[in-house]
């Protein structure tokens, strides 16, 4: 009754509390992001090369794309398929590896920080310089697979029908955020339900499809949603290590509107593509949120 | 309004006063066409100091950009500070930049209407940001003798100037070179080329260097970017581009079949390495390319590629590129390497344009840029490095190369058109799609016509 | 049964080496190229046993920074901005998830989807306006400019703490309600400890995202001396000269550490939510 009571006062003043909560991030949001946004997608329905004064143009940009752009049709292409081939291998993996490491070992801090240090180098600006070397003609990767009789001269980046697994690889290799997220999530996990588990004699597969697997749906849901975004938003990889190249077989979506915008001076049509790429993405997240009632069960709201 | 303008006019002539007091020499012999140079010289050699003084009271700041490594952030900012020691109003905001995410941060900037007042430019996007009247006009400055251009070849100069608006005063120039390793040509027992070699003689030596040795007898896919094709094009008396820019200036796709063809051909030999090799090659770095390492005979390069890989292999030589063997036409231009260009949006532009002169024609100024940015474009700049001692042996001999290639070169084209960087790419895709036989040469000249023709189009209205 | 403990620990140990190793490879190749001289560098480039010794050359040269700035500023630049811009996005981001996860508020669920938008459109298409919006700010070529943003929040930590904070139930606020805490008090008296592991990661990825931004700094910044680290280092290669690898590689290793140690640091205190204990059970 108490607490009933309490609620309720705490009911009239929600909206000013959630609010001042939300206060800063609604500044920013307001400032840095919706009023840009706003501004790309007008620029996004007009003529506009930066330096020039934008001139409406109506739907063309949109048009262009779908009926006259083959490059477009490709990046999407290239994209879907890395976005398909990545994310199940990565989150698979950042769960394995997340499991093991969750087991009482020693040195468990020296394993996290070596598999966490994939995903800290895959920014830096040496990393393309790095990644050519390790992958290319006389780099670790070709010496290791002469060794096996595979051709030295055969490169796995120049190979436009291998390029981009080679991307692929590197992405499923800086699987370490997700993994951390996952590692996380796995310390959340009370031990109390193990112990009750253990107490009636369950096998370790039983506590991991019924405990743990359940008790980590939000974070597996977190992880496939930030997951299918970043991957639709894939740049520095495909710009940093091979430009896009060879023929096109590793340009990624974003790296194609970047170079409309900025290497083209084809900013409005660049805005264009920006916008149907949100459009994709949003209706990824959309149907991924509408499925979340039938798999992902939160604690708090049992 | 009036006043100020005057003003600064005197800041420039002292300025320039200044610099020529100072011993840099601006050019010793005075431009024939700079007769109002002379006159407007006349007027501040008569109210000398007393001008001088004024015009230090007005302190100036400019913004200047410019990409590059670290041995040319270093220098630059040194160029810099010497400059502000000698005219101690002068006052500059460096931004360097990598080359990585420059034009990125230029085109955000034109866009706001805040490019700095000084901007480095490159060939590739000159012309978009002409046209689109973000560039000042450099030419009053070049007529009333505050930039000297008398010591620069007229054809080079011109490569900056866009629908009848100098956008860009050129730094230094470069030409389409072969470099090669005299040991592979000696391994193979070859004589190296000479510069009236033609393209038989080419695809003989690099037949010859690969048969006898196994080694590379060409190490690149000329095919990454259109310059070694417009040669080619050149030679053929034709020019890549239309007059009008709205489409490709050859008629004939032969022309373009034929040289997709040939490199095909080699690769099919083995004599250039295919698509593949290629881009494992290029993931060693100019530093440890074939050539240097002795792995090839030859490979496209500027002229400034032996003294950049000096530090290396200072054996590599270089030579002109083919001539075509019944063809008059000369294919060669002097390239203009980059460029000065002001801020349309500039209040400053008087002055930028005198430290674009001192950069370009003092010897003060050059003593330390040490060619870094490519063959200086004054002769007399070229004479006074040569003659200073001070060059490396690389540099010495791309000095005097440079005096040796002038006669092959024809008029220089027309800027590069706006687009120009997406007909590169429809130019590598096309010629890779032969490459990886995915389509044959005719059907990549076809595709490469129809692609290039729809991006200038669209671009050129 | 002791012995096949000691067997599967042995087995454990040698694999997760081994893929560590794996892992750390880069790391330790670029470590190693750090330590070569620039013209040897790329001619045994599979090599991690340098043929010529550079260390000394590459680091002074390195260290000596560019364009007449130290590399010690870019170094403290980062560092600043790094610390201060971990800390306000990791507090905004925690104070809009709880808002989104535990208070029922007007348009909350809109908000919502407003933090998920705003990680969908790439950040590519923004800068222009964003820069325009800092320009008539004043902001362009300060440090705020840099930390600003952050400050307010990342829709990738709001929605991460979001999915913790659902993942705890709703009786431990209740409880707290009973005892007469108050909604902040509550957050942080009650919350906080829970969803330990979650800042903590969100402060090791933001730690992380700030140090190695390149397209932000490289469009708002404008003097060297106010650079940062990766801004640097791109100013130390030129596609078009002779580069200085060594100097390059040798402090990409230095701008590597803070990352790695903040990561070492913190990743202890990952361990388990042993607040959830008490009640559970």
């Amino acid at each position: 009754m108490k607490s009933k009571k309490k609620k309720s006062i705490y009911k009239r003043t929600d909206n000013l509390v959630g609010y001042v909560l939300m206060a800063p991030w609604l500044v920013g949001f307001i400032a840095m992001w919706l009023i840009p946004a706003v501004i790309s997608l007008y620029y996004s329905f007009t003529d506009f090369n930066l330096l020039n004064t934008p001139k409406l143009i109506g739907f063309a940009n949109y048009v262009r794309a779908f009926t006259q752009d083959e490059t477009f049709i490709q990046a999407l292409k290239v994209t879907f398929l890395y976005v398909f081939l990545l994310v199940p291998l990565r989150l698979a993996f950042a769960l394995f590896v997340a499991m093991l490491l969750n087991k009482e070992h020693k040195c468990l801090g020296l394993y996290r920080t070596l598999y966490y240090v994939p995903s800290i180098i895959g920014g830096s600006i040496a990393v393309s310089v790095v990644w050519k070397q390790i992958f290319g003609s006389k780099g670790v990767v070709m010496t290791l697979l002469s060794v096996f009789g595979i051709e030295q001269s055969t490169s796995l980046l120049g190979n436009p029908k291998t390029a981009l697994s080679v991307i692929i690889l590197m992405g499923v290799w800086q699987f370490g955020s997700s993994m951390l997220i996952f590692l996380s999530a796995l310390k959340q996990i009370p031990h109390t339900l193990y112990e009750s588990a253990m107490v009636d004699g369950a096998k370790p597969s039983y506590t991991f499809w019924k405990i743990t697997l359940p008790m980590l749906t939000p974070t597996i849901f977190f992880n496939l949603i930030l997951q299918i975004i970043n991957g639709f938003r894939v740049f520095t990889e495909s710009f940093v290590i091979t430009n896009g190249g060879p023929l096109d077989s590793t340009l990624s979506y974003v790296l194609y509107l970047y170079r409309r915008a900025f290497t083209y001076f084809d900013m409005g049509y660049s805005c264009a593509l920006a916008w149907i790429l949100v459009a994709i993405i949003a209706v990824f997240t959309v149907i991924i949120f509408k499925t979340q009632k039938n798999w992902v069960y939160y604690e708090s709201e049992d | 309004m009036k006043k100020t303008w005057k003003k600064l006019t005197m800041l420039g002539m002292a300025g320039v006063m200044a610099c020529s007091l100072a011993g840099c020499g601006s050019g010793g012999e005075k431009a024939p066409a700079a007769e109002n140079t002379t006159k407007a010289a006349e007027v501040t050699e008569g109210s000398s100091a007393a001008e001088k003084a004024e015009t230090s009271k007005e302190p100036v700041t400019i913004k200047i950009t410019w990409w590059g490594g670290q041995g040319r952030h270093d220098y630059t900012q040194k160029l810099l500070d010497v400059y502000t020691e000698k005219h101690p109003n002068i006052k500059f905001e460096a931004m360097p930049s990598g080359w990585d995410g420059y034009f990125d941060k230029l085109a955000t900037q034109a866009a706001s209407g805040s490019m700095p007042d000084i901007v480095q430019m490159d060939y590739l996007y000159i012309t978009t940001y002409a046209k689109n009247n973000s560039l000042a006009d450099l030419q009053p400055y070049i007529d009333d003798g505050t930039i000297d251009v008398s010591n620069i070849d007229e054809n080079l100069l011109n490569t900056g100037k866009i629908q009848d608006k100098m956008a860009g005063l050129v730094l230094a120039s470069s030409y389409l070179s072969m470099g090669y390793n005299p040991d592979v040509f000696a391994e193979a027992g070859l004589a190296e080329p000479a510069g009236d070699w033609s393209w038989e003689d080419y695809a003989e030596m690099s037949k010859a260097v690969h048969d006898k040795t196994g080694k590379y007898g060409m190490t690149g896919v000329p095919v990454d970017d259109t310059n070694i094709f417009n040669y080619w094009v050149r030679q053929h008396g034709e020019s890549l581009f239309s007059e009008d820019k709205k489409s490709l200036g050859y008629a004939d796709d032969a022309v373009c079949s034929d040289f997709i063809r040939l490199w095909n051909d080699q690769m099919a030999d083995g004599i250039i390495p295919n698509p593949d090799e290629y881009a494992s090659l290029l993931t060693l770095g100019q530093e440890a390319g074939p050539v240097v390492t002795g792995g090839g005979a030859m490979t496209f390069e500027w002229n400034n590629y032996a003294s950049k890989i000096c530090s290396v292999n200072d054996k590599i030589k270089m030579v002109t590129p083919p001539l075509a063997k019944d063809s008059d036409s000369k294919g060669l231009w002097m390239k203009p390497g980059m460029f000065f260009s002001v801020a349309e949006t500039s209040k400053v532009k008087k002055e930028a344009a005198e430290f674009i002169d001192w950069f370009v024609n003092s010897e003060e100024a050059n003593d330390i840029i040490m060619a870094e940015r490519g063959t200086p474009v004054s002769s007399v700049i070229r004479e006074h490095m040569v003659s200073s001692g001070s060059l490396s042996a690389q540099q010495q001999a791309m000095f005097e190369a440079v005096e040796a290639a002038l006669p092959l070169c024809g008029e220089t084209p027309d800027p590069d058109p706006v687009g120009m960087s997406e007909v590169n790419e429809a130019f590598k895709n096309a010629a890779y799609s032969a490459f990886y036989g995915q389509i044959t040469p005719e059907e990549a000249a076809a595709k490469f016509r129809k692609d290039a023709d729809e991006i200038l189009a669209r671009n050129n209205q | 049964m002791k012995k096949k403990k000691l067997f599967q620990a042995v087995r454990f140990h040698i694999g997760a080496c081994l893929i560590g190793f794996l892992m750390i490879y880069p790391l330790i190749w670029l470590l190693a190229s750090s330590f070569k001289s620039n013209d040897t560098m790329f001619l045994d480039t599979y090599s991690l046993i340098p043929k010529e010794w550079a260390v000394a050359e590459n680091y002074a040269s390195g260290f000596a920074g560019v364009g007449g700035v130290k590399f010690a500023t870019f170094f403290m630049n980062s560092l600043i901005v790094t610390v201060v811009g971990t800390a306000g996005c990791v507090m905004t981001s925690l104070l809009a998830a709880y808002a989104l996860s535990r208070i029922k508020f007007k348009f909350s669920g809109l908000w919502f989807g407003c933090v998920m938008l705003t990680m969908m459109i790439p950040p590519q298409v923004m800068v222009v306006p964003q820069y325009i919006i800092l320009k008539k700010l004043n902001l362009i070529d300060t440090r705020t400019a840099l930390i600003l943003p952050w400050f307010f929040g990342g829709a990738f930590f709001i929605f991460l703490m979001v999915q913790f904070f659902r993942g705890i139930p709703r009786e431990l606020d209740e409880a707290a309600e009973i005892d007469g805490c108050g909604r902040i008090g509550i957050l942080f008296r009650i919350l906080v400890p829970v969803v330990r592991p979650a800042i903590i990661t969100s402060s090791i990825f933001a730690f992380y995202w700030i140090w190695q931004d390149f397209f932000q700094p490289l469009i708002f910044m404008n003097s060297a001396k106010k650079y940062t680290i990766p801004l640097a280092l791109n100013m130390y290669l030129d596609p078009n000269s002779y580069n200085n690898y060594g100097g390059l590689f040798a402090m990409s290793v230095i701008s590597l550490l803070p990352v790695i140690l903040f990561f070492i640091i913190f990743q202890r205190y990952l361990v388990d939510g042993i607040a959830m204990d008490g009640i559970k059970g």
